[in-house]
């Protein structure tokens, strides 16, 4: 009896326990300085607004010096104005006879905007007619070059987070992003909002082009907007198969909606 | 007492901790080279986690993007394909394939093409001799380009095709392929239609193209009412009913097997349904009364149409062998035109006369929720988009003596119930019918002086007229 009582008589020894725990804890820690230094791209080069890479995004579109727009053409569509290449026409109505222009409000949290002027004529109702347009400016002269990250600018930023989809596949996220703009039904939304913060919506395209996992990131604080841009991406059967050549199974998307009414 | 219970438990407690701990790590009484084992085992294990942790963990492909970023057309450049061989049966083939591939894209409604005086002088037959920077800079500005190359050697015609983006130097291939055939016509024209589909697909959202689509319509050139078929952008128009009679209103099937229609051929008016497999006439029940105006479910499980058997012409459903029949609408006045929604099949529209004229009404496909689509003038022939979205009809809005009479073909959303007018010609536009990718429409109009089929974009743009001679009506644009 005494002697299965020394097991609880016997100190314990957590000497050496403790001993091995500090070495690993040292040794992981000193991996980790090690890998940021020695493995390129550790230290987020490749992150963010980083700028490795050739797709990177700049902050403003109107200070990218763009070759194309210093050069003259005679091209009418070439130029700085919208001329030809409107949006994709629409197949709802272009006119709403109820409607009445409502001024535009002063917004800090806006992005700039170029006047609306000679864009309002025919532009579909789900798009935004006074914010800059892509392409408006000249050629783009990188693959999507006059992007910016982060949505404060009005932006479509794909560089960051991780892997280069955006860069490879630009005219799949066009695709993307056109869709989605045509399925946007802006009148399911309450008529009594006018303008409203942007509501991000998270969702993944599967392999065969479906969107899957449709969730809202951050709310706008009007239900009905959030309501209405789920709905949107619910409304979309397939954004077309993945890219062949594209490794991944899946790419997430995260698509903000701007109302304004 | 108490105390000496309290020991024993104790020790049997202990003495089965003991037993127990015999065998686990923390007892210190095994053998010193199990516990030695264990221990470099345990070593190990943990430094392999730690090298683990500390591998780069690849994260999952993001894509940020938003609305208002003004989505334009995409501008895409197609220039002439090469020819690589000196037969004397490639130029003919070389142009029907140019021209059918331009027409194709054109027609698309998605594409801005480039228009070919702002290409280079040399276009490129392969992808080595591509020049990025004289494609994506002005004056052509393409953002995409079409190219490729056409042989014909002996038997074989081969044609080459790639889809490149052009601002992306770095890996610019979309699409490449490849396509054999017989060295004639019409095998060029159905290579440059499926080259142009699967350019459509790719840049156009995931919708089919349409470019290997039919339209069914009726012509009288041949001095009778028959049943034509030709492909979407009027090519190959040839007759498919040799009934010597009056046939209306054919609708093709979603499989593309069978086509419904009213005929007059077996004396009453009764809906017949014509076989392209067999490519002949098969039998189809007869119902007494007039049977006009069949209409397929998407699904190919179900035909609506109208019958006034019960001598008021109502709406029936019945299915495609000619059984279960049941009758949904139920009201005096005339019931004709249905169609399904073809995005859930659980919706009919169709034209009633129970208010006096003719006028749009919606139910489900029960018969229950009826709603009314058009308040006032003279509305028929509606039309269901593929997406269920929308609804196209032939409207004569202000309808009676004096007024202009003009019948349009007009758009409507069904839920928000905005309009849109398309046609503003004048005359008569009737029987409009959507495309499978829901962007284009075809019509009948007769604004050239006799009855033709017209088609267009979806908004009302680029419409064209696709037949020339006799009267054509009532078009139907095949699904697939």
């Amino acid at each position: 009896m005494a002697a299965s009582a020394d097991i609880f008589l016997e100190r314990d020894k957590w000497g050496r326990p403790l001993g091995w725990s500090l070495a690993l804890h040292a040794a992981l820690f000193l991996s980790i300085v090690f890998y940021t230094y020695v493995v390129k791209g550790a230290r987020g080069e490749g992150w963010g607004a980083g700028g490795g890479g050739d797709a990177m995004s700049a902050s403003l579109v109107s200070t990218i010096p763009l070759p194309s727009s210093q050069v003259q053409t005679q091209n009418i569509v070439a130029n700085e104005s919208k001329g030809l290449t409107r949006s994709v026409p629409k197949p709802e109505e272009q006119v709403e006879p109820e409607a009445i222009p409502i001024p535009e409000k002063e917004s800090k949290r806006k992005p700039k905007k170029q006047p609306s002027a000679n864009q309002a004529k025919a532009t579909p109702p789900p798009l935004e007619s006074n914010v800059i347009p892509y392409g408006e400016g000249g050629p783009v002269s990188g693959p999507y070059g006059t992007f910016s990250a982060g949505g404060a600018k009005g932006g479509f930023g794909f560089s960051g987070g991780g892997g280069d989809f955006g860069s490879r596949y630009s005219w799949y996220v066009r695709v993307v992003q056109q869709k989605v703009s045509e399925n946007w039904l802006k009148y399911e939304v309450d008529p009594r909002v006018s303008d409203a913060r942007r509501v991000y919506i998270t969702f993944d395209i599967v392999r065969n082009g479906q969107p899957t996992n449709i969730q809202v990131e951050q709310s706008s604080g009007v239900p009905s907007l959030d309501q209405s841009a789920t709905r949107a991406l619910q409304r979309i059967d397939t954004f077309g198969p993945l890219p062949s050549d594209y490794s991944g199974n899946r790419v997430s998307v995260e698509f903000w909606f701007d109302y304004r009414r | 007492m108490q105390k000496n219970v309290w020991y024993r438990s104790i020790r049997r407690h202990t003495i089965l901790w003991y037993v127990a701990g015999r065998s686990c790590w923390r007892s210190r009484k095994i053998s010193d080279s199990y516990t030695g084992r264990i221990y470099v085992l345990r070593t190990a294990l943990i430094l392999a986690i730690a090298v683990l942790i500390s591998l780069p963990c690849f994260s999952q492909d993001w894509i940020r993007t938003g609305t208002g970023l003004g989505v334009e057309k995409v501008r895409l450049a197609v220039p002439d394909f090469k020819a690589v061989s000196a037969d004397s049966q490639t130029a003919p083939l070389l142009k029907v394939f140019n021209d059918t591939l331009w027409g194709d894209l054109d027609n698309a409604g998605i594409f801005e093409l480039v228009s070919k005086s702002f290409y280079p002088l040399e276009a490129p037959g392969k992808p080595e001799e591509l020049k990025f920077d004289t494609w994506n800079s002005p004056p052509p500005n393409a953002a995409m380009l079409a190219f490729g190359n056409l042989g014909v050697s002996g038997n074989n015609l081969a044609v080459q095709g790639w889809l490149y983006d052009v601002k992306n130097v770095i890996s610019p291939q979309i699409l490449g392929k490849q396509y054999n055939d017989q060295p004639t016509e019409d095998a060029a024209r159905m290579i440059a239609h499926k080259f142009a589909n699967e350019i459509i697909l790719r840049l156009g959202g995931g919708i089919n193209g349409i470019a290997e689509t039919k339209i069914y319509f009726v012509s009288s050139r041949t001095g009778h009412k028959e049943i034509w078929e030709m492909d979407y952008d009027g090519n190959g128009q040839h007759q498919l009913t040799h009934l010597n009679s009056i046939t209306l209103s054919p609708r093709v099937s979603p499989d593309n097997t069978r086509i419904a229609f009213t005929s007059f051929a077996r004396g009453g008016v009764d809906l017949m349904m014509y076989s392209l497999t067999l490519g002949r006439v098969v039998s189809f029940p007869r119902f007494g009364g007039t049977n006009l105006s069949p209409a397929w479910s998407s699904d190919g499980t179900k035909i609506a149409f109208s019958s006034s058997r019960t001598s008021d012409p109502e709406i029936y459903t019945i299915d495609p062998a000619g059984g279960s029949l049941k009758r949904i609408t139920a009201w005096k006045g005339p019931d004709v035109s249905p169609v399904w929604n073809p995005k859930t099949n659980a919706q009919i529209a169709w034209v009633s006369g129970r208010t006096g004229l003719p006028q749009i009404y919606t139910m489900e496909s029960d018969g229950t929720n009826v709603q009314r689509v058009t308040d006032q003038g003279y509305a028929v022939s509606p039309s269901w988009s593929p997406n269920g979205q929308f609804l196209a009809f032939a409207w004569i809005r202000h309808y009676g003596p004096g007024e202009p009479g003009s019948q349009d073909i007009y758009v409507m959303d069904i839920a928000s119930k905005q309009i849109v007018q398309l046609t503003h010609e004048g005359g008569r536009n009737d029987f409009p019918n959507w495309s499978p990718d829901g962007r284009h429409i075809v019509f009948q109009s007769n604004r050239s002086g006799s009855d033709e089929i017209w088609t267009m974009l979806a908004d009302g743009t680029k419409q064209h007229q696709l037949t020339n001679s006799g009267k054509n009506t009532q078009p139907n644009w095949s699904w697939k």
